[in-house]
């Protein structure tokens, strides 16, 4: 809300520059955004909580500044000089309420016979200051008086509500309105408007039509004051694209007992302004006089809430500075009734905020009284930070890409469900391109990779740990990914997974299964990888569809499965002190048999002093038969309690290679 | 014999022999005896200077026809029962020559190349550096955060990103009919679950399975559908704090926000609590620090408060804890909340949020 630095002076004496007023609306919740100089003025831009509505209007503002200041709030004189009045106001105007529930309360007053002309100088500069446009003195004054009060109220030219009847009613599906800012609008049947006898005059708390807008030739004019329910005004500001000043006040709320005041002081000013004459009495539907709302709250509850040893007089001080009245206080306790205005005040804890608040926050110790104790980094963090520091090291730039992806783009990915499976999508996205939450981070990762390689970076590796989303019954399944991308070929990606799991001493089975079924990869260089049968990820080189320069391998790897297996109990074990015998094998196999059988079959023999087998080439060439490859790997053995003899490993080496022929057909190869 | 070596010398060497070992006859008179042999030898090395010098006093004494030799050829002419020991004390000579001239060959070659090498050593040429890898900044920036409130003894607590409206909403005290809960603010899967706007859901989650004392920060992935521009993301990251116990109050609040500020921020920052308002907390306040840009005077990014925004807090309102069925007359606690992207472009002076998106390796390398 914008206010006018002299015109707030109106309603309470203060001493304050308007750099020092701004700092004690800040310090008291105002935030003051802007402090604008206007000729000899200031536009002072306060930011306004949603829950003070009563902030939206000078009174409100001045009210603040007086239980700061410790200074009086002076309102405007309200009589009216009687020789001004005259007929009855219902003789000229009928108001009925269709729905009381979205209007609780709506008032009329008439003006007759006025002259509409331009405001006087003073109110025209005032509006200006806040940044709003002198219309005529009529409609000038609606608004002075509802920034000066925050009642927003309207003024019709009675002579063109047909019928001289005002019904608040829903809108007829299909009606329509065009609103004083020129704006056409079809109405729904959900919408409360104000109409007469034919057809609706205003959206109510939203805005006035044009057909019944008080113009230079009004001679007669009728003043809407009212409340209506917030919900409905804000549903149809919104559904409408029509928002107001009245709109933003009706939306959070009114004060109940403003209207009276809102009503008679507007209308003294436009007889002041604009001659004429006021009708006697106003009509008043719906006027339900509520019991005031009464809280008790407790000194040692406040206390105890603000850390605060306070004075027991500063409380009921600091309340009645802010209008609320002490009803009575004994002991701990003192009960609170709250002014109308402050819809946001029900209980104890908003009086001890409202306290608080007029203590300033910044009075309130700062302690740390709070006791020792102890914090465990989960085991998720351990691993995902053990992960990222391996990877770091090894040169992988972390990236951080949006989860809310184009599904379009290489079908989303597609590696953790299967074809035509549903993603997640978001209801009003807002692009509708990018509306899914994604199901991999490879199409991310492959996304970021273009543009570096865009920038003249081809060469790069990244990583990022991030969730994806698979769909099920009511909330998805979150599943935290660890995805890869590198300018290197599958057995470097391969690598990179093997030492993942050899640091987190992840021991069970491990199976690379060949993988075909997704858009990112090529066909031949990709696998699934399956750890004691579940799949735990996938690897392989990037697909030419992908179009990059350079030979790249994906990979994303679960890492929830990472962290369930993982492993950090650590225990020192004394090395062997006999030496390790290593033998050197080149065998000759069919071309299908895998490494991993060759391996398995060696490991199966279960032999006590065999330390480690280990690959270390693979040959197809010219002294190779057709459709047979030669693999070269040695083993290591070793024992515990003894030196092994020699002839002891060269019987261990002869079963080795007697089981892998008889199970693998494979045969020594010959120099 | 002299011209001989002096050739021999030169070729070797490629370099010139000292005129005076040619000319100064003196030093070429052959000694008779052995001990007279000695005496000139240790005379005649202490005069070397030069490497040349040494290797022609070496074909001197021990070159074929040198003195050594030379005296060698006596060896028949003598008596045999003398022959013997004078062999012996040749021999010895021999050695002790050798040697000496061995060593000084020895220092003056390595003398000579330290003095006479072609490339020299350039130590200020760059290393060849190994490559590593960089923490997102947004990373670096959670576990800065995270490490200030573990060593509080706060534990870090992970939630879901699709949520119901009710952690969102409901038991957050945010009423049904607020504006933030309409499509224009928060992002719809369908009826009743959405793509959480706060990570405030996790306090919930939490305390509905875990009975007080409560000690916890939730960091994570926030959506809202704001149109995305250099201060807006539709994506961003925050750490919610909650701390839950008896007789905690908004001066522990204070404290405990204050130290984290000065762990993060540094020493010399400033603190202002701001009355504020949000559902879940009451009394609420918003948090500013000193501007670091302009050390509070004044600047475009603090708007020229000197101020400049960094977190939401509060004392947990009574009704989140009606939700939670904790006893709030027993209880009391706060909870705060910052965004991780604002917190990161203030320490580092970025202006633009939507560079933590797209990572681009220029941005990435520098942190």
């Amino acid at each position: 809300m914008k206010i006018s630095y002299e015109w707030l002076k109106d309603y309470v004496c203060f001493d304050l520059s308007p750099q020092m007023l701004a700092e004690k609306l800040t310090n008291a919740g105002l935030v003051v955004a802007g402090i604008e100089p206007v000729e000899d003025d200031y536009c002072v831009d306060i930011e306004i909580t949603a829950n003070r509505s009563d902030c939206l209007g000078f009174i409100g503002i001045a009210r603040e500044v007086a239980a700061m200041t410790k200074g009086n709030i002076q309102r405007p004189e309200l009589g009216i000089d009687i020789s001004s009045v005259s007929d009855d106001v219902s003789q000229f105007i009928k108001v009925e309420v269709k729905e009381p529930i979205l209007c609780p309360e709506y008032t009329a007053r008439v003006v007759r016979n006025i002259t509409v002309k331009p405001s006087p100088e003073w109110l025209q500069k005032r509006l200006k200051c806040i940044g709003l446009r002198p219309v005529n003195n009529v409609v000038d004054i609606t608004n002075y008086i509802m920034m000066e009060s925050g009642q927003p109220l309207h003024a019709f030219d009675l002579d063109k509500v047909a019928g001289r009847q005002i019904q608040v009613r829903k809108a007829e599906s299909g009606e329509e309105i065009v609103a004083i800012n020129g704006a056409r609008r079809v109405l729904f049947h959900d919408m409360l408007v104000i109409a007469d006898e034919k057809r609706p005059i205003a959206i109510a708390g939203v805005m006035g039509g044009k057909e019944t807008e008080v113009t230079e030739s009004t001679k007669n004019i009728l003043i809407e004051c009212a409340r209506f329910e917030p919900r409905q005004v804000r549903r149809t500001s919104k559904s409408l694209g029509i928002v107001s000043d009245s709109s933003c006040r009706f939306e959070r709320g009114t004060d109940p007992l403003g209207l009276d005041y809102a009503s008679k002081r507007t209308a003294k000013l436009i007889f002041e302004h604009a001659g004429g004459e006021i009708c006697k009495g106003v009509i008043d539907v719906g006027a339900v006089r509520n019991e005031a709302k009464k809280v008790v709250l407790r000194i040692d509850r406040l206390q105890k809430i603000l850390g605060l040893e306070i004075n027991r007089d500063v409380i009921p001080d600091i309340l009645t500075r802010l209008q609320f009245k002490i009803l009575n206080y004994v002991d701990n306790f003192i009960d609170v009734e709250i002014p109308s205005f402050r819809g946001d005040v029900s209980r104890e804890i908003d009086l001890i905020e409202e306290v608080s608040r007029m203590y300033g926050y910044n009075n309130i110790p700062t302690k740390t009284s709070i006791s020792i104790r102890g914090s465990k980094k989960s085991k998720y963090e351990t691993v995902e930070d053990f992960i990222r520091e391996i990877l770091i090291g090894l040169g992988f730039y972390e990236t951080k890409t949006f989860s809310i992806v184009n599904y379009a783009f290489l079908g989303g990915g597609n590696l953790w469900i299967s074809e035509g499976e549903e993603a997640v999508e978001i209801v009003n996205p807002l692009r509708q391109e990018e509306s899914v939450l994604r199901t991999s981070l490879l199409p991310s990762l492959i996304r970021v990779k273009m543009h570096n390689a865009n920038h003249g970076y081809e060469q790069v590796k990244l990583f990022e740990i991030a969730k994806v989303y698979l769909k099920r019954e009511k909330l998805p399944h979150e599943k935290n990914c660890l995805s890869l991308l590198e300018a290197a070929d599958f057995f470097e990606g391969k690598g990179i997974v093997q030492l993942l799991l050899k640091n987190l001493k992840i021991h069970a089975k491990c199976e690379w299964v060949n993988f075909n079924e997704t858009r990112l990869f090529k066909n031949e260089r990709a696998a699934k990888i399956l750890l004691d049968g579940k799949t735990i990820g996938y690897l392989g080189e990037a697909s030419k569809e992908l179009g990059f320069k350079t030979l790249c391998t994906l990979l994303e790897l679960d890492m929830d499965a990472l962290v369930e297996k993982a492993n950090f109990d650590k225990k020192y074990r004394t090395p062997s002190p006999y030496p390790m015998i290593m033998r050197d094998f080149a065998i000759l196999v069919d071309e299908g048999i895998a490494w991993a059988s060759i391996e398995n079959c060696i490991n199966n023999l279960e032999i006590s002093t065999l330390k480690e087998v280990h690959y270390f080439d693979i040959y197809r060439g010219k002294q190779i038969p057709e459709g047979k490859k030669s693999i070269a790997f040695n083993v290591s053995f070793q024992s515990h309690d003894r030196t092994l003899k020699s002839e002891e490993v060269d019987n261990e080496s002869d079963v080795i290679l007697d089981a892998l022929y008889k199970k693998l057909g494979a045969e020594l190869r010959k120099q | 014999m002299i011209e001989k070596a002096r050739s021999f010398i030169e070729c070797m060497y490629g370099m010139s022999v000292p005129a005076f070992f040619i000319t100064n006859r003196k030093l070429f008179i052959m000694p008779e005896e052995i001990q007279d042999t000695q005496k000139i030898f240790h005379d005649e090395v202490a005069r070397i200077k030069t490497l040349s010098e040494a290797e022609l006093l070496k074909v001197k004494y021990l070159g074929r026809t040198g003195v050594v030799s030379e005296l060698m050829k006596v060896i028949p002419k003598l008596p045999v029962d003398k022959r013997a020991s004078y062999g012996k004390q040749i021999n010895a000579l021999k050695d002790e020559i050798s040697k000496i001239l061995a060593d000084h060959i020895n220092r003056l070659s390595l003398e000579k190349k330290s003095s006479y090498k072609k490339e020299v050593f350039d130590v200020t040429l760059p290393g060849k550096l190994p490559c590593i890898g960089k923490k997102h900044p947004l990373t670096q920036t959670i576990a800065d955060i995270k490490d200030v409130f573990a060593r509080l003894g706060f534990e870090v607590v992970f939630g879901p990103e699709v949520e119901s409206e009710y952690y969102n909403f409901d038991a957050l005290n945010i009423p049904s009919d607020h504006p933030s809960r309409t499509d224009f603010d928060t992002f719809y899967i369908k009826e009743d679950v959405l793509l959480r706007s706060q990570t405030s859901t996790v306090q919930i989650r939490i305390m509905e399975k875990q009975k007080p004392p409560i000690r916890i920060i939730a960091p994570g992935i926030v959506y809202r559908p704001d149109t995305v521009d250099a201060r807006h993301s539709f994506m961003f990251h925050q750490v919610e704090g909650l701390l839950v116990d008896e007789g905690v109050s908004f001066a522990d609040l204070k404290g405990t926000l204050y130290q984290f500020i000065k762990s993060y921020f540094g020493e010399n920052v400033q603190m202002r609590f701001r009355p504020s308002f949000f559902p879940f907390t009451e009394p609420s306040a918003e948090v500013d620090i000193s501007c670091s840009l302009c050390s509070g005077k004044g600047c475009s990014v603090c708007s020229y408060s000197g101020w400049v925004e960094i977190l939401g807090a509060g004392m947990v309102d009574p009704n989140v804890f009606e939700a939670v069925h904790y006893d709030a007359e027993k209880y009391t606690g706060f909870a705060f909340g910052m965004g991780v992207e604002r917190v990161t472009m203030l320490k580092y002076g970025i202006d633009d949020i939507r560079l933590f998106y797209e990572n681009d390796m220029r941005f990435l390398s520098q942190f």
